[in-house]
């Protein structure tokens, strides 16, 4: 092992970041045990024609110079060790330190396919595993495809912890429609399942309709309930997401709206509840009631029983109730 | 000319010395061959491949199948089924359609043809002897396309003339494609229905893959039905889009201007519908496909359907028009339930049974 030597940090390249894979870099800490006990570990560097090459130490470096040392201890490299195994170096030395957040697990990724041209069948192999990942074409395209993505799509993934079927989703939307979605998505609180939804919904509008993402999130619904600042994101959400359904599945929220209308005429007691079939697809209606007495059940059947006499009951029912099975014989052919 | 890739031929050593692997082989000389022992250990290698489906469609493999190839259409729960028999002499299909359901059915990726003919030709004949009804509806076109295949191994070309022969069996040839030159001269004895799969042309671009366009599809069934074949069409998948209503109706307008309606045995309809696990995928493997895009839900069998106000809207109105043509054709609903029915026709079949009798009725009919 090389011995460390003071290198003024005047003579070191901090734009250059062949070697980094850093996106937004967490500091607090190490300004802190920086600022308590100094430097432990030098940093590592190469030789450039004109001054020095960072090699390991970006974040360490960044806080020598905001706290404004002069110099810093460092393991000096010649300039003919090779860029791929100084990356090497670097990306083991970090996971030994602190490993890496998916952004720049990502960025680590592409580094190695666009920058030091390694065979992606090779990255999968020998690479992913080393970043903790599972070796398949599918993990890498999904990192790839983070990296390649805006950095408010990056900075979106970090703060709200995206999973990587999400990451997939994001990519599959336009840059243009990136940048009108992250925002609008920030603006609501999505968990894991709920963003799957909100993405998938405004996909198929999207491509049903053939109209841009930007489009339906200007939608005047959606903007009415984004700007009513009395709503918290969760309830938010919701109401987004309703909006979003009524877009996709008109249909079938016409036939709710329909029902649900129809079961307010009832006016049925608090006890008693109607539904209609998953999607309206059987011919069948399910009821429920409630009680705790023997008198509330009587109450309730009596109840149930006055319904069967209800006109409004039977409209509700009729359309679906009235199939004659006349068989075969009735038709013509 | 094969309107279709192959890269490689597997041949199982069962089957090499069989009269209709000399016959395929023949026609394929200039394509490498690989002899194998057994079909396992091969489709172990193509379904460990990156796109098992895709590459399994540019390779053949030439085997015998042992086990029951004619079995009932397996049709689905809680709807009515007509009763159909499928007859599997391959399984797979060069076409490549975004919507097939063999891309989530299949296990084995490869073009397969099975060439132990004799046993299939006996596996019909003790079926056709053992059944009670006057007609039996057998076809080829549910693991493969019927004709697709047909200028490598001449399975219709044996079929047919073997049909023509029975009294109880009539055999669908049911298919995408134009190729029934090969079928003109046989002796069919309307014994055999030539059926075509129909969609709207931007469909058949977009999401039919390999297959003929609707005025090839069309030509092609004008040309058997001036050789006296009965002809069957299926508009199955109908897809529910932006301006499905006008391209169905140009579609079964182009159809009539073509055919002559009394030469029609059947015309089915049928919602797209699919299994949960295809969805996947197709998205995985035509990301721009658009028929997923309606309003898609599931039912009591798991598979997904447009809402069924939809379907019921869909199956009104291209009754409508196609009885429009010529009141007298036969239209049925392809695994609908019996609401369904009603609502489209006013009347539903009793039940599977039921169902069957109205096809024997209407071959009775249209035989006479």
């Amino acid at each position: 092992m090389k011995s460390a030597q003071r290198i003024s940090l005047e003579e070191i390249d901090f734009s250059d970041e062949t070697f980094s894979v850093n996106f937004r870099p967490e500091l607090e800490r190490l300004r802190t045990s920086i600022g308590k006990i100094g430097l432990i570990q030098p940093v590592l560097l190469r030789r450039k024609s004109r001054g020095y090459q960072i090699v390991c130490g970006f974040r360490r470096l960044w806080v020598l110079r905001e706290f404004g040392w002069p110099d810093v201890s460092a393991i000096l490299l010649g300039e003919e060790t090779e860029d791929l195994q100084l990356f090497e170096i670097s990306i083991e030395e970090n996971l030994t330190t602190r490993g890496f957040n998916p952004v720049e697990k990502a960025i680590a990724i592409d580094k190695f396919i666009h920058r030091f041209k390694i065979e992606p069948s090779e990255v999968i192999r020998t690479y992913l595993p080393l970043l903790s990942l599972e070796p398949n074409e599918k993990i890498l395209r999904t990192y790839l495809s983070l990296a390649q993505m805006e950095e408010e799509v990056k900075e979106y993934v970090l703060k709200e912890e995206v999973s990587r079927t999400n990451i997939r989703k994001l990519s599959t939307f336009s840059k243009e429609d990136r940048k009108v979605l992250i925002p609008f998505l920030s603006s609501l609180k999505l968990g894991e399942s709920r963003l799957r939804e909100i993405l998938n919904l405004l996909d198929e509008i999207s491509h049903r309709d053939r109209i841009r993402v930007g489009e339906i999130v200007r939608h005047p619904d959606i903007q009415g309930i984004l700007s009513r600042g009395e709503l918290t994101p969760s309830q938010k959400t919701e109401r987004v997401k309703k909006v979003l359904l009524e877009l996709r599945y008109p249909r079938l929220i016409g036939l709710e709206r329909t029902f649900e209308k129809r079961r307010k005429d009832l006016n049925l007691p608090s006890y008693v509840s109607l539904f209609h079939s998953p999607h309206f697809e059987e011919r069948e209606w399910r009821i429920e009631f409630r009680f705790a007495t023997l008198e509330q059940y009587r109450q309730a059947l009596s109840f149930l029983s006055q319904l069967a006499e209800e006109k409004k009951f039977e409209e509700l029912i009729k359309e679906d109730s009235e199939t004659e099975i006349l068989g075969s014989d009735s038709f013509s052919n | 000319m094969i309107p279709f890739r192959i890269e490689r031929i597997y041949i199982d050593e069962k089957a090499e010395k069989d009269g209709l692997t000399q016959k395929i082989l023949q026609g394929l000389s200039h394509l490498p061959m690989e002899r194998v022992r057994g079909k396992k250990e091969l489709i172990k290698k193509f379904l460990s491949s990156p796109d098992p489906l895709t590459v399994g469609k540019r390779h053949l493999l030439i085997t015998h199948d042992y086990g029951r190839r004619l079995k009932p259409c397996p049709g689905t729960t809680n709807h009515l089924c007509c009763g159909y028999y499928v007859i599997n002499p391959m399984t797979n299909c060069p076409m490549d359609c975004s919507y097939c359901i063999l891309q989530e059915y299949l296990n084995n990726p490869l073009l397969t043809l099975y060439t132990n003919l004799d046993d299939l030709l006996q596996e019909i004949d003790l079926f056709l002897s053992n059944q009670e009804e006057d007609f039996l509806r057998l076809g080829t076109g549910e693991l493969s396309d019927s004709l697709a295949l047909e200028s490598i191994f001449p399975i219709s070309q044996i079929l047919i003339p073997f049909f023509a022969e029975r009294e109880k069996g009539i055999l669908e040839l049911k298919t995408k494609s134009s190729t029934v030159d090969s079928l003109l001269h046989l002796h069919h004895r309307e014994r055999t229905v030539v059926s075509w799969s129909l969609n709207p042309s931007r469909i058949i671009e977009e999401e039919e893959r390999g297959t003929a366009s609707l005025k090839e599809r069309l030509e092609a069934a004008r040309k058997c039905q001036e050789r006296g074949y009965p002809l069957g069409f299926h508009f199955d998948p109908i897809i529910f889009d932006h301006g499905w209503e006008r391209e169905y109706k140009e579609t079964i307008s182009a159809l009539f201007k073509m055919i002559d309606p009394k030469r029609v045995v059947w015309i089915s309809l049928g919602g797209f519908r699919y299994p949960p696990k295809l969805k996947g995928i197709v998205e995985g493997r035509f990301p721009n496909t658009q028929i997923f895009l309606g309003e898609l839900f599931p039912g009591k069998d798991f598979k997904f359907r447009y809402l069924k106000e939809i379907r019921v809207e869909i199956y009104q109105k291209m009754v409508g028009w196609i009885q429009a043509v010529d009141p007298g054709l036969f239209v049925y609903l392809c695994m609908e339930s019996q609401e369904v029915w009603e609502k489209v026709f006013g009347w539903a079949p009793k039940d599977n049974r039921d169902l069957n009798r109205m096809f024997e009725r209407r071959l009775k009919a249209f035989l006479r």
